[in-house]
């Protein structure tokens, strides 16, 4: 079993759920809303005119925080059911998965930075 | 086995996707002229197949979720190969070719 606690288990089917409206949001804005995007020309123009509205960023930033939860506690399970780490690998794991996580979101939320 | 495999694989490519596109993303704070020149190599027949593609992997993972969630909660746990073969793979090609075609006709041949 992948799966170490409840809470766990939880957490990533509630992420999970949320990636799935999410992600099928985000694939109608950016391949199928306006005519520029079908064509698949997604320029910086056509992006700010959408981000440069406050809601927007707010649910795009929230969206990666979910997406980041997701997938580097999905990498955690991976790893941890390999079972050669101890106790302290898996806090020395817990730590670095945070880190990356922090570094990760705070690069793409600084992407909005000057829209 | 196959599904279990099936979801890791997945799950690390679209992890690893992730961060290539935050790295693109993270060009918009570069202005418009470093944002479209890094956009420009996307904008090629082969990324937009590669686009396709990677609609192919969200859908496998997304459906191969809502079923390991299903037999979690005890739905189908007798039938839990059927639901791999009917809501993973079945629902997974009707949903992908709903995402597929249209992509394939509008930003690959520009109709």
């Amino acid at each position: 079993m992948m799966l170490r606690n409840a809470y766990e288990w939880y957490f990533q089917r509630i992420t999970g759920g949320l990636l799935l409206v999410l992600l099928a949001m985000h694939f109608w804005v950016e391949h199928f809303m306006t005519a520029p995007v079908r064509r698949g020309d997604l320029t910086f123009q056509v992006i700010a005119a959408r981000i440069s509205n406050p809601l927007w960023q707010a649910i795009d930033i929230g969206f990666l925080l979910v997406a980041l939860f997701h997938g580097l506690n999905g990498l955690r399970n991976i790893i941890l059911d390999y079972g050669r780490l101890g106790k302290r690998g898996a806090g020395v794991l817990n730590i670095a998965l945070i880190l990356i996580g922090a570094v990760w979101a705070w690069w793409g939320i600084t992407a909005f930075s000057r829209l | 086995m196959v599904a279990w495999t099936l979801q890791r694989v997945t799950g690390l490519l679209l992890l690893f996707y992730l961060f290539l596109h935050i790295h693109t993303i993270s060009k918009l704070s570069q202005g418009p002229a470093a944002f479209n020149e890094a956009m420009a190599t996307f904008h090629s027949p082969l990324f937009k197949l590669l686009e396709i593609a990677l609609l192919g992997t969200v859908v496998l993972h997304a459906l191969n979720g809502i079923r390991i969630t299903l037999v979690d909660l005890g739905v189908g746990v007798q039938k839990q190969r059927q639901l791999f073969w009917i809501v993973t793979v079945g629902v997974g090609v009707l949903v992908f070719l709903a995402g597929a075609i249209p992509m394939f006709i509008f930003a690959v041949l520009k109709v």
